[in-house]
Formats: structure tokens, C-alpha cells, sequence
């Protein structure tokens, strides 16, 4: 009898221990699947930060609801930058050598936005369409926006070096920067949208972008910038001009360099230990 | 979410740790174990002792469920993607006898949302802080009210996000080594010690008592000394504040002008409102400190300032990769203890004006 005890209380340690086995071999499974999903989920999201600010694709996976980023009013500045003479480059190249020049310009420009806390909305052919402080707040975002213009300037100096070594022709810029009310969020269809800057702020700085050729400066700005920006930067201003779609002829400044700071009894240099 | 932290791009280590027994011993007291990060703060005492005593299951929280404290760390710790604190969150879990299994399922539920409505709301509430800063108290204060939490609660969850913004910030911008607390369960006489540092480590995490007397500081932050008076958290708030300000590493005046520019990029007013006096009393006019802080820059500054005026700006929506590499460029231009201890105002700062903008509402 007591055998008898031994033996099933065996068999059952024995099938307990098998269904231990098999429900951790389940749960091992179970992770294994978790995780390979877990990592498509990351390498979607890195993907989609392709497409818009990583904030917005963020805030939209953990939304439930489609209003997951419900336009909000804000005041931004907007920038449209342009290639000069682009039609003319595309008539010069093939499509593969163009191709190459445009990433690489596209490519440093965007390097320049981020760099400054801008972020790049859309890229429009050759143009590029940048806001700054449209996603997050930002009270220095005049001074940014001048100062990623300046820091373009001098990546298309160094870029054209480049194209030079490749015989390649010299690339020319226009920037319009201007600064005002919006609407900034998710606008699109059902099928797709993307993160904009609504309103007339940013037609107004498109219209300045294409001032710049009729001034032959390659920056400029509104007024609404110039009274936010530093002292510091180094403008003239330039005569007022009708344009496209908006009533009251625009006055710009053009953005010549930034001063450096005056030096005072205050300069001393702190030195690293 | 969590995986994706662990392989977070961490710089080199722009700081080298010392030997301090003074900070070591104090580290142990406050948490019962060595604390293996203190070392790289001791140049600059008052942030060395801060980081171990700020930590809110240290005897700081009365009402706040320390397991709702511990999660909302956690959200906004992968919010400000530091993936120090991430690394460490997980290893003192997996010290007290959590194995890495459940950790990761933990932080699963955190991911998904799938916990008790109350504690959700305690995490989206750290998330929102985080992300958006002091605009978005007001709303995300309603909704932990509609949530049930109380007057009392709000505080110390303002308390947790204040401080993990904080510490995420001071281990972030320096690049504190990750891998000793990566490596831990990996280890075999860590794996022998666990049960033995899990236990020491419980036994200095408990919940708060009142205080004796209430703190009391001197301004600009006396206000949100007091929001505290009642609890133990207005004497660490105390103790943190009064030293930074006793520390002489960097002037007074340089350190308000730091958590001016942070208030400024949050658009916090009660910080502007309760800086504004101190710089004047630093000898400086309201027109010039309005330069500064609009252009971050002015012929008002020593180079010191100079440096560090934008530098604060950097580190109120950073992403780590960039913040340590502006930082490494500001370490080569500061000695040790002063880039340490811009670092510690900067976090301050941070976590400040998160706080300050939610006592509004707690009442």
C-alpha cells in the first residue's frame, strides 16, 4: 500500500514537473514573440520619425483616439528655403547626378535646422519648409531661426567646395523667415497627414523666400523677427515690396552676419581643470 | 520602450569619480548600500549628498503609494530617455528580489497603460510633466483630481516627477557609466549578495514621518519650501537648496541666472516671479536681466555666465546624445567642480519648475 502511495504520488510530481516544462517552454515562446514584436515596434517608430517630429509619432501610438494630436494655436517661426537657379541646374545634370546634389544639400540643411531646435516639415522639391517652436514652446526661437539661416549659409559655401572637386556647378540659397500665429498639429485626410504650421504666417514667409531674389540677398526677414532677434545680428533694411496674397506691401531686412560680443572688464577667460 | 533605452547611444564618461568617505559614508546612510555614483558628484558635496537623499522612498513620501512613486519614476525616466536611471530603476527592483522577467513585465504594463486607473493617472500625469512641462499642469492636475487623488498625494507626485527630472538630468549630461548596474545580475557574487542588499536596502526604504519643526528657507524658493512644511520632503528641499546656495563653486549669481533661463524656456511665472528680486538683488537691472534671458547673451556676463546662460537653455528638451556632446564642449572650457555643479543647477532647475507649477493647483 505505501508503494502504492509512492508511486502515484510519483506520477503526479512527474506530470506536474512535465506541465511546468511545457508552460514554461509556452512562456519562452510567448516572449520570444513579445519581443520580436517589441522590436518592430521600435524599428516602425524609428521609421515613422522619418516622416514627422518623434514627439508626434509618439504622442500618436499611445494615443487612442484620432484627435490623438489635436491642432493647437501657437506662435512659430517659419522658414521656406529654396534653391537658386534650380531649374537651370536640372536642365545641366542627369537625374541621377541631380538626385545626388539635391540629398546632400537636403541632407546639410537639415543637419543645420535640427541643430538650431528647428524641425523640418516638409521638403517641397528643392525647397525645404522648417518651423521653429511649433512643437515645443521656445522663446528664443527668432534668434534660432536667424542663426540655423546664417549657419546655412555657411554649409552651402562648404557643400559647393565639394561639388567644385566633382566639377560640379555651385549651389545658391534664399531664406524667408517670418514669425506668427498658427496652427500647429496633425492636418491631413484619414489616409494621411503630417505635422504643419497652419495660417498665414507661413505664406507670408514663402512670399519673403521669393523677395529674396528680387533684393539679391539670400536672408531675409520680417519685421515681427528683426524686433525679436538680437541686436547682435547684422541686418539692412530693404524697401518695401507688394507680393502675392497679401494686402500691405512687406518690409524685410536683410541678415548681413552676427556680431561678436564687445569685449568688457568682465572677459577673462575660465580655464578647464 | 524599455528595451530600446537599454541600447540608448551613451557617450564616454566626461567626469571622473573620487574617493570622498564624508560623501560615501553619507550614501550609505541615507540608503543603507554604497551608492557606486556618489564618487562622481563629491567635487561638489551638496549634489553628491542630494542625489541620494532626494530619492522619494528614502523616508520622504507619507501618502503616495511608494509603488505608484517607483512607476511614475520610471515613465519619466523613459520620457527623458536616461538611460542611467532606467539601468539603475532596474537593478535596485532586481536587488530587493524582483527577477529581470517580472521587471520587464512590469514595465510592459507601464508601456501598454494596463494598471489600476488612479496609478495610470499618477503616470500619465509624470509623462505630461515631462514632456510639456509647467503649460500643462493645469490640465493634467484635473485629471488626477477626477482620478481621486488627493491634495497630499498631488504634492508628492509633483515631489517624484521634480526629483526623477532631476536625476535624470544629472546623470545624463555627464554620461554616468550605465554598464556597472547593467552588468549587476550577471554577476555571480552580486547574485550571492542579493538577498543581503535587498534587505538592507528595504530597511531604509520607509515611508515618511512629520517633521518636528517645519523647514524654513531663505528666498527665492521659501514658498516651495513651505508647500512641504508638513512633510519630510520640505527638509531635504531645505537642505538641497540652502547648501547650492552656500556652495561657492559657482556665484550666486550665475546659478540664478541658470534657473532664470530654465523658468524662462518652461514659461514658468511664479519662477520668474520669485527670481526676478534675487538677480536685482545681484546687482542686476531689470532691463539687462530681460537681455540676458531673451538672447541668452549680453555684454552683462562674466564668461563663466556666458557659458553656462545657453548651456541651461540645453538642458530643458534635450536628447542625450546631443546634451553630452554640448556638455563635452563645455567641459573642455570649465574646471571639473564648476561644469559639476552647472550640471546639479541645470537639474535643479528643471525639476523646480515642474513642482513649482503644480503647487499651484494642489492647494
Amino acid at each position: 500500500m505505501p508503494g502504492l502511495v509512492v508511486a502515484a504520488s510519483l506520477l503526479v510530481a512527474a506530470l506536474l514537473a512535465v506541465a511546468l516544462a511545457l508552460e514554461r517552454q509556452r512562456s519562452a515562446r510567448l516572449r520570444a514573440h513579445l519581443d520580436a514584436n517589441a522590436r518592430e515596434l521600435e524599428h516602425l517608430q524609428q521609421a515613422c520619425s522619418r516622416l514627422a517630429p518623434e514627439g508626434v509619432v509618439q504622442r500618436l501610438i499611445e494615443a487612442s483616439g484620432d484627435d490623438a494630436v489635436e491642432p493647437e494655436r501657437k506662435v512659430a517661426t517659419a522658414m521656406f528655403i529654396d534653391v537658386v537657379g534650380y531649374t537651370a541646374l536640372s536642365e545641366r545634370l542627369e537625374p541621377a547626378q541631380l538626385a545626388r546634389v539635391l540629398n546632400g544639400y537636403l541632407q546639410r540643411m537639415s543637419d543645420v535646422i535640427h541643430e538650431h531646435r528647428g524641425h523640418v516639415s516638409t521638403f517641397l522639391g528643392d525647397g525645404i519648409l522648417a518651423y521653429f517652436g511649433a512643437l515645443r514652446p521656445n522663446p528664443w526661437q527668432c534668434d534660432d531661426a536667424v542663426s540655423a539661416a546664417l549657419a546655412m549659409r555657411e554649409a552651402v559655401t562648404h557643400y559647393n567646395a565639394e561639388l567644385a572637386r566633382d566639377q560640379l556647378p555651385p549651389l545658391g540659397i534664399g531664406i524667408g523667415i517670418h514669425r506668427g500665429p498658427g496652427l500647429a498639429g496633425l492636418i491631413g485626410s484619414r489616409e494621411r497627414s503630417e505635422f504643419a504650421f497652419v495660417g498665414p504666417t507661413v505664406n507670408i514667409a514663402a512670399r519673403v523666400q521669393g523677395l529674396t531674389r528680387v533684393h539679391r540677398v539670400d536672408i531675409l526677414v520680417t519685421a515681427p523677427v528683426r524686433e525679436e532677434i538680437d541686436a547682435r545680428f547684422v541686418v539692412d533694411a530693404m524697401p518695401a515690396e507688394a507680393v502675392k496674397g497679401i494686402a500691405e506691401p512687406i518690409a524685410t531686412w536683410a541678415v548681413r552676419a552676427r556680431a561678436a560680443m564687445p569685449a568688457t572688464a568682465r572677459d577673462r577667460e575660465p580655464t578647464a581643470s | 520602450m524599455g528595451n530600446s533605452l537599454a541600447r540608448q547611444p551613451w557617450e564616454a564618461c566626461l567626469i571622473e569619480p573620487r574617493k570622498d568617505r564624508a560623501v560615501e559614508a553619507f550614501a550609505r546612510r541615507t540608503q543603507g548600500v554604497p551608492n557606486p555614483t556618489v564618487g562622481y558628484f563629491a567635487s561638489v558635496p551638496w549634489l553628491a549628498r542630494a542625489t541620494c537623499e532626494l530619492h522619494p522612498r528614502y523616508g520622504l513620501l507619507m501618502h503616495l503609494d511608494p509603488m505608484v512613486a517607483d512607476l511614475v519614476g520610471m515613465a519619466v525616466t523613459q520620457e527623458n530617455s536616461c538611460r542611467f536611471c532606467y539601468t539603475a530603476v532596474r537593478a535596485m527592483m532586481w536587488s530587493q528580489g524582483i527577477d529581470t522577467a517580472r521587471i520587464d513585465r512590469i514595465e510592459e504594463e507601464l508601456a501598454r497603460g494596463d494598471l489600476p486607473e488612479r496609478t495610470l493617472a499618477c503616470v500619465l500625469f509624470g509623462r505630461a510633466q515631462s514632456r510639456s512641462g509647467p503649460g500643462a499642469a493645469h490640465g493634467a492636475c484635473e485629471a488626477l483630481r477626477r482620478a481621486g487623488v488627493s491634495g497630499d498625494e498631488l504634492k508628492e507626485i509633483a515631489y517624484a516627477v521634480a526629483v526623477t527630472d532631476f536625476l535624470n538630468r544629472v546623470h545624463t549630461i555627464p554620461a554616468i557609466p550605465t554598464r556597472p548596474f547593467e552588468r549587476m545580475p550577471e554577476q555571480w557574487l552580486m547574485r550571492l549578495l542579493r538577498p543581503l542588499v535587498g534587505r538592507l536596502m528595504r530597511r531604509r526604504m520607509r515611508m515618511g514621518t512629520p517633521p518636528s519643526t517645519p523647514a524654513v528657507t531663505a528666498p527665492p524658493y521659501h514658498d516651495l519650501v513651505g508647500a512641504y512644511a508638513g512633510s519630510p520632503i520640505g527638509a531635504v528641499l531645505q537642505r538641497t537648496l540652502d547648501a547650492m546656495w552656500a556652495s561657492t563653486i559657482l556665484s550666486r549669481r550665475c546659478k540664478l541666472l541658470m534657473l532664470a533661463v530654465i523658468a524662462r524656456g518652461l514659461s514658468c511665472e511664479s519662477c520668474a516671479v520669485r527670481l526676478g528680486p534675487a538677480l536685482a538683488g545681484e546687482g542686476l537691472a531689470p532691463d539687462a536681466v530681460e537681455r540676458i534671458l531673451t538672447h541668452l547673451d549680453a555684454a552683462e556676463l562674466d564668461p563663466t555666465e556666458r557659458l553656462l546662460v545657453p548651456f541651461a537653455r540645453e538642458t530643458i528638451w534635450y536628447e542625450p546624445q546631443r546634451i553630452q556632446r554640448q556638455a563635452r564642449a563645455l567641459r573642455e572650457k570649465l574646471p571639473e567642480p564648476a561644469f559639476v555643479e552647472a550640471i546639479g543647477v541645470a537639474g535643479l532647475g528643471n525639476g523646480l519648475c515642474r513642482m513649482a507649477a503644480i503647487l499651484g493647483c494642489a492647494g
